[in-house]
């Protein structure tokens, strides 16, 4: 009686953080740290994961690691496991960022 | 040589001057000298300099005693004339034979001058300038001892009278005052202040007469004629006297700008209050060029303008206001009519500060001020915010419901709304752009963006936009109009979050196109957004999907774990949306469902002729409580619906009224209703206004705009006190109140409690000395 023709399905992605703010700057991971929005660089601001699962903003850690080779949080030497990678300009390096052609 | 050398020590003055003073007579009477006289006289003036030690001071006495006997002559030829016109003439010609002899006569005795000075060489005399003469000085000064102070008074009377005369429409020959200002003026010899004698006398009586005239007349004219054709005769007046004062008085002399002062103060100071009187009735019936003469009028005046700019300010805060107040049953209902009645109004004033007021600057404050408070009255209708909130108790004012109605008004321009169907790409530009200079004017710019972002959000995931270039266009607009460039940032990323997700689903498509899934996967879209951009609150509602939907959800969630590592997604199925088709004895409709409809009425598919009960429905769908009353109300009573989709037991008038036991089943006589008629096709959209939140989590969305304005206070009061260091009370709110200009208007309450707070918890303390001044504690 009643069929499925189309569903549109919404999902939110956030990081995969144990904790929703960046410690070192104190801004919400899902955002850009303050140095990001105030240089308008949203795009580029990236978390990054540490081997002991401690996360922070891409920039903020970079500028951390220069002066103390710690984790913020555990004390425990920095390694890191991962970071995360900006879809968009994965897309505009791949070629394939239709974004700017639609009009 | 050698007569030259027997003359000398016979030369003496009483032995030349009977030979000169012909030649000086002659000179004084403007007669005739021939060119032998006229060197003889230097060749005498030189010889008695020369030889006579006592002769300077004699020819000195001499020459003025000449001087002197000429000027009385003179003055008794002037004073023959007991006619105003013909004694200035008179005195006019003989002043102006004097006054061309003082330019010859001081000539030959060059010599006495450096004589007097005591010198001797005849050298320097040529560094003694003209008007610095000796001989000249005696002949002003004689004339201004003698002829001048006896008939100055006559005089001056004379030319006033003149004046006056003219003021009174008669013409006469205005080269009978100008003669006498000129002879006041050159008589002066004070060679520091050159204008004094003029200063003192001429000006002085004319600007006396002008105000005497004024005095009398300005009243009698106001009584006979009215307020209103005063004002044009005080404007003709100042202009005419300006022209005569040009005419009249020394140019460059400051005479013009005393004259101006007086006339502005008997003509319009005078009566300052009386005109400002009629200011209100005038801006009430429009009456521009009568406003634009007052403005004119009171421009000149100290504490003119200030009464009409209030008048101004009251006029458009109680007009704008009846107007909206006798509008209220249609505005209050209709975003699109409240917003052009805004802008209707701030047109009407706007012309008015044009036409009336030349747009000057502070007519253009004035009228901001005022509209202003118009758009954030409360009066017609206002926003509820709540009066608590966690944590911290605040009773919060209530606020214009403006920023609300101009987003609605704005997702009507930009969604595809029989509205924005009806306009041309131009006319909804400017409708935007108009929306944005009321935008200007609201106080608390935060609530307009949380309905706008609201508003954007459904736009994009239900793909309900008019003009997707527009939509960015609006974004960049609302970033020159100054919103907080993290709201606008966040817009803009939300754009982008679309279209990586249309470049993603082809990703997705391509991937399980060899799979056995691909069919449904065709139609199946996928918007996955950036939960720092677009999410709310973080509520999640379970929901049961249909199967075929519930498989594909850990295949999307591979599919994007592997392209993303460290990402983690959660579903926001009150959002999603869908197509479905429903098949029953009227004939095959497409039905636009949301995904928790879609959940309720799948729940009939194996069982299509039951009766399912509200609780039967809950186990089936897993929806939450209120979601499920909320998603079944919108089946059985879909506003404007002839026929609903579901039927139900029962009379109910609010989703509350549902029991556990009401009884819902599919309406097998649903169709669409067209022209009375039943349709055997068709396609209804059910969606209605996409929820973007959970029921429980919408009370905590108005919370969210307090909760949010407490953190941005602290933050501004922070970010201040760490600029300043030391800041007064005073000083801090104002700035304050500039830094959060752009979001809200902090209410002095709101500050105080923030600064208390930030106090308590040792952000910030007060100075010992002066509890208005505070300090910062790093």
């Amino acid at each position: 009686m009643f069929t499925l023709k189309k569903w549109n399905a919404v999902a939110m992605w956030s990081w995969d953080v144990e904790c929703d703010t960046c410690a070192i700057c104190r801004v919400q991971v899902m955002d850009a740290c303050l140095r990001c929005q105030g240089e308008n660089k949203q795009d580029d601001c990236v978390v990054i994961w540490g081997e002991c699962n401690h996360s922070f903003h891409n920039c903020c850690m970079s500028l951390w690691v220069k002066q103390n080779n710690r984790c913020p949080l555990c004390q425990q030497e920095w390694s890191t496991q991962a970071k995360g990678v900006n879809f968009t300009r994965l897309l505009i390096s791949e070629g394939r960022w239709a974004g700017e052609q639609e009009v | 040589m050698a007569a030259l050398l027997k003359d000398k020590g016979t030369v003496t003055f009483e032995e030349k001057w009977p030979a000169m003073r012909p030649t000086v007579l002659k000179l004084l009477r403007q007669e005739c000298v021939t060119r032998a006289e006229w060197q003889d006289l230097f060749w005498a003036v030189h010889k008695v300099c020369l030889w006579d030690e006592k002769g300077p001071p004699k020819v000195q006495k001499a020459l003025q005693d000449d001087i002197l006997d000429f000027i009385t002559h003179a003055q008794a030829r002037v004073l023959d004339q007991h006619e105003d016109q013909a004694l200035l003439k008179a005195y006019i010609s003989e002043w102006r034979k004097f006054f061309q002899q003082c330019n010859y006569l001081p000539l030959p005795f060059n010599q006495l001058e450096s004589a007097l000075a005591g010198k001797t060489t005849t050298s320097v005399s040529k560094k003694v300038h003209n008007d610095d003469s000796i001989v000249r000085k005696l002949m002003l000064d004689s004339w201004n001892a003698s002829i001048f102070s006896n008939i100055k008074q006559r005089l001056q009377d004379s030319a006033m009278k003149l004046v006056h005369a003219e003021r009174n429409g008669e013409a006469f020959d205005s080269q009978l005052v100008i003669g006498v200002r000129e002879s006041y003026v050159n008589l002066c010899s004070n060679s520091v202040d050159k204008l004094q004698i003029y200063r003192d006398n001429f000006e002085k009586a004319y600007i006396e007469a002008t105000k005497a005239f004024y005095r009398v007349k300005a009243p009698q004219y106001l009584e006979a004629n009215g307020v209103q054709n005063y004002m044009k005769y005080a404007e003709l007046k100042l202009r005419e006297e300006e022209q005569r004062g040009e005419k009249y008085l020394e140019s460059f002399s400051g005479s013009l700008q005393n004259l101006n002062e007086c006339c502005v103060e008997v003509l319009v100071t005078t009566f300052r209050d009386t005109i400002l009187a009629e200011c209100p009735t005038m801006i009430k019936n429009n009456e521009t060029d009568k406003l634009q003469l007052m403005f004119k009028l009171m421009d000149r005046v100290p504490e003119g303008i200030q009464p009409m700019l209030d008048a101004l300010e009251e006029h458009i805060v109680s007009a704008g206001l009846a107007d909206m107040v006798a509008a209220a049953d249609t505005i209050t209902q209709d975003s699109e009519q409240y917003v052009e009645k805004l802008l209707d109004l701030f047109q009407r004033f706007s012309k008015l500060v044009t036409e009336a007021f030349n747009e000057d600057p502070r007519f253009l404050t004035a009228r901001d001020k005022a509209y202003k408070q118009v758009v954030n009255d409360t009066q017609v209708f206002k926003l509820e915010l709540p009066s608590k909130t966690k944590g911290i108790g605040t009773k919060t004012q209530p606020e214009s419901k403006c920023p609300e109605l101009l987003a609605n008004y704005c997702d009507m321009l930009l969604r595809k709304t029989p509205l924005s169907k009806k306009l041309t790409a131009d006319e909804i530009e400017s409708k935007l752009k108009d929306v944005l200079l009321v935008l200007k004017y609201v106080s608390n710019k935060d609530v307009f963006m949380r309905y706008h972002k609201a508003h954007l959000t459904r736009r994009l995931v239900l793909d309900t936009s008019a003009d997707s270039e527009k939509e960015e266009n609006m974004v960049e607009w609302l970033r020159e109009v100054g919103m907080p460039a993290d709201y606008v940032n966040k817009l803009a990323r939300m754009f982008q979050d679309i279209k990586v997700s249309e470049d993603l689903n082809q990703q997705f498509k391509e991937s399980i196109r060899t799979t056995t899934k691909s069919s449904v996967a065709d139609n199946l879209n996928i918007k996955i957004l950036n939960a720092g951009a677009w999410a709310r609150g973080s509520d999640r509602v379970v929901v049961s999907l249909p199967m075929e939907l519930e498989d594909f959800i850990p295949e999307v969630e591979d599919f994007y774990r592997k392209k993303h590592s460290g990402r983690k997604l959660q579903w926001h199925h009150h959002m999603s949306n869908g197509t479905i088709t429903f098949a029953n004895n009227m004939g095959r409709f497409d039905l636009d469902v949301t995904t928790f409809q879609m959940a309720v009425m799948f729940a009939w598919n194996q069982r299509t002729h039951d009766k399912i009960s509200f609780d039967n429905l809950r186990l089936a769908t897993e929806l939450p409580d209120p979601e499920l009353r909320r998603t079944l109300w919108s089946l059985v009573a879909f506003p404007k619906m002839k026929r609903q989709v579901l039927s139900m037991s029962g009379e109910v008038t609010s989703p509350k009224e549902f029991t556990e036991n009401t009884l819902f089943w599919v309406n097998q006589e649903f169709a669409p209703i067209k022209n009375g008629k039943p349709q055997k096709r068709g396609k209804v959209n059910l969606i209605g206004r996409l929820q973007l939140s959970t029921e429980k989590s919408k009370e905590e969305d108005n919370e969210g705009i307090v909760q949010l304005r407490i953190l941005r206070t602290q933050e501004a009061i922070v970010k201040i006190l760490k600029m300043r260091k030391k800041i007064s009370n005073a000083q801090l709110q104002t700035e304050l109140v500039e830094m959060l200009k752009n979001m809200f208007l902090p209410s002095k309450k709101l500050i105080k409690e923030q600064l208390e707070w930030l106090i308590e918890h040792k952000y910030m303390k007060r100075d010992d000395e002066n509890i208005n001044i505070f300090i910062y504690l790093a």
